[in-house]
């Protein structure tokens, strides 16, 4: 717990760590006396840090079991549990960090020339993935999903709280633009915070910006990528108690980049080892977290470029071992952690060395946006050229103040196998040698090879000593080498912020919370829940309870929730030329109070969906549409109208309407009980439609047969359904009545042959070879696939859909393979056991040489092969007669 | 992809609230010539540059309408509704 001084504590593999309030993760553990903070990726070697501006891989944890956290831009929180990565046992003493002894095994594109057979890779992908890389995902459902999304909307974007992007937020908000600021730092000020010299932080101007109403400022959010139309992402970190990261998507009209500059290593023998750390790392260690970073210190910089920390050290006590100019430096001595600096002037015993580094502007957001980076030698720094319109760019970032730390490209390159360049993935100047020897001497074509500027630091490390390695190997000079790419996400995000929260839309049906009173097992359908069957009291497994309800429907009567299905109400003098142009059949002459079935196909006759249209009145039908397709259905509807002047209105009643299809031979008794409409089929005849009170609510009902006998689809306002529903298995109790689910629809449907669009054809499913050549009446003057299906009326289909009846027990999954004469033939589509039958039936796709009545297939089941025979019919009541009972 | 279209109804919008409709084709008459129905059911143009194209506003206006779109800079110079 906090105490009265403000400290706190948090786990650090499981022991407690104390932190002070600013703490970051790195800085906290850094003051307990921590120094190793990471093994590297490839060899395990002991990893300091380096930048502790979240910019290099050398300080990732695992916080709260979110992996790769930069834990020196983390603030640290009471109780948190933090874990080391990549190391065993521990971090100070990790058992494979012998690796690095056999680093002369592993050459650049070692992959490449070791696996070199098909099993090497399968033999040894598993231990490398155990030995290498960074930290381990959370096992699936583990993970954390406290992420959240934004969306927000900015005049102007501000990408920076630097003194730059300060400055310029607040004179475009004081011109009058909305401005947001994003910085990606806990407090604004940008270098302000730790540079001394610099003249401290801004308050004042942090003041005014604070007290602007027209400003905004998001901090602690990093800005990855800069997308078209001005999109930019940005990840929050801890927006909020309880949220891990913010993904917001900030859209701005204007957008101006004042990323500044960071500071960069550069490569020599050991220059990994902790205790060697950039200049702008120790002046953040310094003043903003009061702690002394060593005793001994040796200061590597050019001129003039160290008086800066080497004042700073001064001031902090500590000792000043020597001071030294880059190309003095041969290597670095120690084993776990810095010891000594070995020059061309001897060794300089120390435990601290203070990079002064090359300084890279900030630019990779410019560079997505279509900024070329042009070399600038003056500045020593690839600077972007040639803006897009609405994206600008103030401050460090464009170059201004720069000055080269170091001679690119190095006049005296070593090559050494541990003088990295890339601290992320273990990539060397000798590597960089080797690749360029074997002719990856392009940069990009070096980045793939060597995976240089591929690590989570996404190259902002290594970049620019990668293409002053290469330069130097070519000849070339640093402009003509050039630099990568910058592709989003710059720098890396986790995958937890871009998949969001987990927000799964759901529909319910009006009678939902019905089906759930009677045991139903739901299913999901796009977004719809159904019930797939209902829990029977006399049977437990699923096929025992849809035999049940197949039975009921069969023999008795059956309910079932059909809601889900797609209603478009088409009103208007054109709607029946509409429906005629866009179904394959033709409405216009349908007569009131009828009903018709109809496929739609696109130009190329493939059917896209199917349904029923009831023709209510003169100028008014009614369409349903299958549960998946309503969106499509409508869209298409409507783009066919665009421009034709039609009087048609349609208006989509899904969530309005709740519908039920009641079914069975006792359908009419239950029915009629609730209504006044004559039911008869002499006054309601099958593909007849009424609109009627039942139960006293108004209805439409269509006399309609998916599942093969008497019955009617009924159609009613949604917030009668559970009314309804619970009126006709009341009224329906005397017969015995049963609620069925999809799994017995799709069975009754099936023994009746009935097509699903979808399932039973695909993209190549035309009604000709689906056996459905009825449906398209090509006498029409014209409609949508007519002129395709006019050819596909005369062409013999390659493949046919047929019925077949099993001649064994075996029930074949839907999807297995056909097989005539041992050759592969077709497919089965939909295939279940039927009670009727008293074998298993089924659709299936055959090449229509073997598609005749009465011959033998054999279809794969269970890895054997079983017989079945093609059947012309129906499995059940095939002329129909129960329909019109 | 992230760039915006200016619908006629609602303005500046994401176009992840639009969905696309393909290319804007002249359909041809209902005893075309097959070759003339097979250029318009399977040939794309798929232009680099300034195609005219079919948007649907799914997440604003319910409404079909037209855009020209630079395919190589996603620019949309113009969208609206065909008469």
């Amino acid at each position: 717990m906090a105490d009265g001084s403000g400290k706190f504590t948090f786990e650090f593999d499981g022991k407690p760590v104390e932190a002070r309030p600013g703490d970051t993760v790195a800085s906290a553990l850094y003051r307990s006396g921590r120094r190793i903070f990471t093994r590297s990726f490839k060899y395990h070697r002991p990893r300091g840090l380096l930048c502790m501006a979240g910019k290099c891989p050398n300080c990732l944890v695992n916080v709260d079991g979110t992996p790769n956290v930069r834990s020196c831009v983390t603030p640290a929180r009471n109780g948190m549990h933090v874990r080391r990565q990549n190391a065993f046992p521990s971090l100070d003493h990790d058992w494979l960090s012998g690796v690095q002894r056999f680093d002369w095994l592993m050459p650049v594109g070692w992959y490449y020339k070791t696996m070199t057979h098909e099993w090497s890779w399968h033999a040894a992908e598993p231990y490398i993935r155990k030995v290498a890389g960074l930290g381990v995902a959370p096992e699936p459902g583990k993970g954390s999903t406290d992420y959240e999304h934004e969306w927000r909307h900015a005049e102007v974007a501000v990408i920076g709280g630097g003194p730059a992007g300060l400055q310029a937020a607040l004179e475009l908000a004081q011109g009058g633009a909305q401005v947001t600021l994003v910085d990606d730092q806990s407090e604004l000020g940008g270098h302000r915070r730790y540079r001394k010299s610099a003249g401290g932080v801004p308050s004042q101007l942090i003041a005014q910006l604070q007290s602007l109403s027209s400003v905004e400022i998001i901090s602690r959010a990093h800005c990855f990528g800069l997308y078209e139309g001005n999109l930019l992402g940005v990840v929050q970190a801890n927006p909020h108690a309880g949220a891990i990261e913010r993904l917001i998507h900030l859209r701005a009209k204007r957008v101006v980049v004042a990323t500044g500059a960071y500071e960069v290593p550069f490569p020599f023998e050991n220059n990994d080892l902790p205790g060697i750390m950039l200049s702008t790392a120790v002046q953040r260690l310094i003043r903003l977290h009061d702690i002394k970073p060593g005793n001994q210190a040796v200061v590597v910089a050019n001129g003039s470029q160290g008086d800066e920390v080497t004042a700073d050290l001064r001031e902090a006590g500590i000792e000043l071992a020597g001071a030294v100019t880059p190309d003095q430096v041969l290597s670095a001595l120690g084993s776990s952690h810095v010891a000594a600096l070995r020059t061309k002037q001897g060794e300089l015993a120390c435990d601290l060395v203070v990079i002064c580094g090359p300084r890279v502007p900030d630019g990779g957001l410019l560079h997505q946006a279509g900024a070329k980076m042009a070399w600038n030698e003056e500045r020593g720094a690839f600077l972007p050229l040639g803006l897009p319109a609405n994206v600008s760019a103030v401050g460090e970032v464009t170059g201004v103040w720069l000055a080269p730390a170091i001679p690119l490209p190095p006049r005296d390159l070593a090559f050494h196998k541990r003088s990295f360049v890339c601290m992320c993935n273990d990539v060397s100047t000798a590597d960089l040698r080797d690749a360029i020897s074997e002719g990856f001497d392009q940069i990009e074509t070096l980045k793939r090879y060597t995976t240089l500027t591929m690590g989570p630091c996404q190259g902002r490390m290594c970049q620019l000593s990668g293409i002053g390695v290469c330069a130097h190997e070519t000849g070339r000079s640093m402009g003509e080498t050039g630099v990568t790419t910058s592709r989003p996400p710059n720098p890396s995000v986790s995958l937890g912020a871009l998949a969001g929260p987990r927000h799964h839309p759901t529909r319910r049906t009006p009678m939902h919370y019905a089906h759930d009173e009677s045991g139903a097992v739901w299913m999901d359908m796009g977004e719809w829940k159904r019930p797939r069957y209902y829990k029977s009291a006399s049977a437990a497994a699923e096929r025992a309870c849809v035999e049940e309800e197949y039975r009921a429907v069969r023999e008795r009567v059956g309910l079932i929730d059909v809601s889900t299905l797609g209603k478009l109400d088409v009103k208007g003098h054109d709607a029946g030329k509409l429906l005629d142009k866009v179904y394959t059949n033709r409405f216009s002459d349908l007569k009131p109070g009828r009903v018709r079935y109809s496929v739609l196909c696109d130009e190329a006759g493939i059917m896209l969906d199917d349904g029923t249209i009831s023709r209510l009145a003169e100028n008014h039908y009614f369409i349903t549409t299958t549960t998946g397709n309503l969106d499509f259905v409508e869209q298409w509807l409507e783009w066919w109208l665009v421009g034709t002047g039609w009087d048609v209105h349609i208006t989509n009643l899904t969530g309005g309407r709740g519908a039920v299809n009641l079914a069975g031979p006792k359908a009419r008794d239950v029915l009629q009980a609730l209504t006044a409409c004559d039911l008869s089929t002499k006054a309601f005849p099958y593909m007849a439609c009424r609109e009627a009170e039942v139960a006293e609510v108004p209805a439409l009902l269509l006399r309609i047969g998916f599942v093969g006998e008497t019955g009617w689809e009924i159609h009613f306002p949604a917030e009668y359904g559970e009314h309804l529903w619970k009126k006709l298995l009341e009224t329906g109790k005397s017969l015995d009545i049963r609620p069925f689910g999809v799994e017995a629809q799709r069975l009754l449907r099936l023994e009746k042959r009935h097509v699903i669009v979808g399932v039973d054809t695909d993209a190549l499913s035309s009604p000709y070879d689906a056996g459905m050549a009825w449906v398209a009446k090509l006498d029409k003057a014209d409609f949508i696939g007519r002129n395709a299906l006019s050819r596909l009326a005369e062409a013999a289909p390659p493949q046919s859909l047929i019925g077949f009846i099993m001649n064994e027990d075996a029930i074949p999954q839907d999807g297995a393979a056909i097989l005539v004469n041992g050759a592969l033939a077709g497919r089965v589509t939909s295939s279940r056991y039927s009670p009727h039958q008293g074998k298993a039936v089924g659709l299936a796709w055959v090449t229509s040489a073997s598609a005749s009545a009465g011959a033998e297939i054999e279809i794969r089941v269970n890895g054997g092969t079983a017989r079945a025979r093609i059947v012309p019919d129906a499995f059940y009541d095939p002329a129909g007669d129960r329909l019109r009972m | 992809m992230s760039f915006l279209i200016p619908c006629p109804h609602c303005g500046n919008r994401s176009v992840y609230e639009f969905r696309f409709g393909g290319e804007v084709k002249q359909r041809p008459e209902a005893e075309a010539p097959a070759e003339e129905w097979m250029e318009y059911t399977y040939t794309k143009a798929n232009e680099s540059g300034v195609q005219k194209e079919w948007w649907y506003h799914r997440s604003g206006c319910r409404q079909w309408l037209q855009a020209r779109r630079n395919t190589t800079t996603n620019e949309v110079l113009e969208a609206f509704f065909p008469q």
